[in-house]
């Protein structure tokens, strides 16, 4: 009996350990024994056995100390996470709620307008900020304003330190992942009964009012998870940023997230330090996995988890 | 303590696209009556309730509060109680904030919300759930909750959308008749939306029928179920249903397939001076006998039966087609095939016209 069960199990589960394992756990072990050796360069044959012990690690620390550029990486990683994390959580919210009060074809028609993004390739969506917020007077909005006389000479937005590149990098991101809690809010504000809106519009309650006493209060597993989710995605994405970066949009330092410069240190110009990039993966991995663990925690993730209706025999 | 409040319906009518939901509604319901609204589902009785606590707007016609116009306004002003079929509690609030929400949007001071919760929760018997989540109740102490949270503002009108209909079939009796002793007792003026009849029969003052969006008929319980003006009213109340037979007037006869009886007494005169040739005969079940032997009747063939133990429902063949339910008493025995007479009571025979299903005494 015990052998059959676990022949089906094994059955069952062989693809996801399968999946994981190929390309999850063995990168991952990998990129820690990288993060332990002196790799440069891709040049496994002399590196690739040279264990340096924690060597990379102290000096990322040395760096986190002492180097500007990384203490504005650092900086730039804290503000950009934070900030586009309130921006796509609020507005995702404030959307599903504000299409939750409209008509059916309106709603559908905002929801799609806002898809946009998400919808379009990298490299055209990001293309279209960088003519929008070009620092020269073929920018859009340096244009414009120019028109309208505001400002008489183009303004470098993307170059001015620190909150210029930031605010661009917020922006271009934060229009990307508010449909993701649109989506999610949406069709969790759909499953709630429409009585209990109907009985509170009947007691005298506003849309406000609704909102905020019945709907968000409903909702929020769906807030955390929305949450937990765009926090790990905005730790770990890099190709918007890495166009604008690349395209001298926004400054290099303060355009820089530790995701990017992960990406840079291993497979970016000039000299390619793979053990220094494997290090910084490794503690960017670290805060992802504890980030998750708290919110898990928070949300009491076990209770969403049922006991199996009948046995698996 | 509540005011004064009757309901006039003039010429209602609501569109949802091409569908017409409610078709010229005219109704009137007195203050402090227990108004029923009963119909099959999709009749449209639930849109005319949503109607008149101002959830749907009327495409046309207008809505009286006593004398007053409410068609435009707004479901908060209107003062109405609402009681959903899911009973619609915050799952997210104790019972105590469930019953308290409509007090504190109508931003009432703590003590007079704490004062009117527990009075209203005294009344309906859960007082000792207040610290309760809904989740934690059975679905009869939830619709107590949901129907205090309707009383507690002590609205003028109570308006319950099929309130019983979640409940298990014993506690629904059971609610029933509490129901109806707590709406005489704080005589408020009540809609009562069902697709119940026995419900609609046990409680309410006055039923009205809805069917496809028109009320085909209203009347007091006695009324509609013994003096129905339409086939469906008939058919819609009652259980089993009142039996309908195809049949063809013969000078004062009435054949119906190989039988012939004479055609009731309140029904000679109609007949002549409509000049109808083919009639629906229409009886209830408890409103006939089985005769073995000869007389005038309803021949058949004894189909099946069930005892229900104080009475039985013994199914005959008219024709090989054709079925009847008519009750026996109970210890009578019957056999399959056998051939019986049934005998209606004259006095509650219905007939009613064939092309239009209208019984013949509403005829002009």
């Amino acid at each position: 009996m015990k052998g059959k069960k676990l022949q089906t199990l094994s059955f069952f589960l062989s693809p996801m350990i399968i999946m994981v394992g190929l390309f999850y756990l063995i990168p991952l072990i990998f990129t820690i024994y990288i993060s332990f050796t002196k790799m440069k360069n891709w040049n496994t044959e002399k590196y690739l056995s040279e264990v340096v012990g924690f060597y990379n690690y102290q000096r990322l620390f040395h760096m986190f100390q002492h180097d500007p550029m990384i203490k504005a990486i650092l900086l730039t990683t804290v503000i950009f996470v934070g900030i586009t994390l309130i921006i796509n959580v609020l507005g995702g919210l404030l959307l599903a709620l504000g299409t939750f009060f409209v008509n059916e074809s309106s709603a559908s028609a905002i929801r799609l307008l806002w898809l946009l993004p998400r919808m379009s390739p990298i490299a055209v969506y990001s293309l279209v900020w960088y003519y929008f917020f070009h620092g020269s007077d073929i920018g859009t909005l340096n244009s414009i304003l120019m028109k309208l006389g505001a400002i008489s000479t183009p303004i470098p937005w993307g170059q001015m330190t620190p909150w210029g590149a930031w605010s661009v990098i917020i922006f271009v991101n934060g229009l990307v992942g508010v449909s993701f809690g649109m989506i999610v809010f949406t069709s969790s504000l759909n499953q709630i009964p429409k009585e209990l809106v109907i009985a509170a519009r009947v007691d005298g309650a506003s849309a406000w009012q609704i909102s905020r006493r019945i709907l968000i209060p409903l909702t929020k597993w769906h807030f955390l998870y929305v949450l937990t989710w765009q926090f790990l995605s905005l730790l770990t994405t890099y190709p918007h940023l890495f166009l604008l970066v690349e395209w001298d949009l926004v400054n290099r330092d303060y355009g820089t997230t530790l995701a990017l410069y992960v990406f840079n240190t291993a497979f970016g110009r000039g000299e390619q330090d793979q053990g220094l990039a494997a290090a910084a993966a490794v503690i960017l991995s670290i805060i992802g996995i504890l980030g998750g663990f708290v919110t898990l925690k928070v949300l009491q993730f076990e209770r969403m988890i049922h006991e199996p209706r009948g046995d698996i025999e | 303590m509540m005011g004064m409040v009757g309901i006039t319906l003039e010429e209602i009518t609501k569109k949802f696209g091409n569908f017409t939901a409610l078709n010229k509604i005219n109704l009137k319901i007195e203050d402090k009556e227990f108004m029923a609204l009963l119909g099959p589902s999709g009749s449209g009785k639930s849109t005319l309730l949503y109607t008149i606590a101002g959830i749907y707007k009327p495409s046309s016609g207008k809505i009286y509060f006593n004398d007053k116009d409410v068609t435009e306004t707004p479901p908060k002003d209107r003062n109405v109680g609402l009681v959903f079929q899911n009973w619609a509690l915050y799952p997210h609030m104790r019972v105590f904030k469930n019953i308290a929400f409509p007090l504190e949007l109508k931003k009432s001071s703590r003590n007079e919300i704490e004062k009117k919760v527990r009075e209203v929760a005294k009344m309906l018997h859960i007082d000792h759930l207040l610290d309760r989540y809904p989740w934690q109740l059975s679905g009869g102490q939830q619709q107590r909750v949901a129907i205090a949270r309707a009383l507690v503002k002590e609205p003028d009108v109570l308006l319950l959308d099929e309130p019983l209909s979640n409940l298990d079939a014993l506690l629904r009796l059971e609610v029933r008749a509490e129901l109806k002793r707590l709406q005489k007792e704080l005589g408020i003026t009540t809609i009562y939306v069902t697709h119940d009849q026995a419900e609609a029969l046990a409680m309410a003052d006055r039923i009205a029928i809805i069917r496809e969006g028109k009320i085909l008929q209203v009347g007091d319980p006695d009324e509609v179920y013994y003096k129905p003006m339409y086939k469906f009213v008939a058919g819609f109340l009652g259980s089993p249903p009142m039996n309908f037979i195809h049949a063809e007037v013969e000078g004062g006869n009435i054949r119906i397939y190989q039988s012939k009886i004479s055609v009731p007494k309140q029904y000679r005169e109609i007949i002549k001076r409509l000049e109808i040739t083919e009639v629906l005969f229409g009886f209830r079940p408890h409103d006939a006998e089985i005769i073995r032997g000869e007389r005038e009747g309803i021949k058949g063939e004894v189909y099946s039966f069930e005892p229900l133990g104080r009475e039985q429902i013994v199914t005959i063949a008219v024709n090989s087609d054709v079925f009847v339910k008519v009750f026996a008493p109970e210890g009578e025995h019957f056999s399959f095939g056998e051939k019986v007479t049934i005998v209606p009571n004259e006095e509650r025979v219905i007939l009613f016209d064939k092309k239009t299903e209208k019984a013949l005494e509403y005829f002009p």
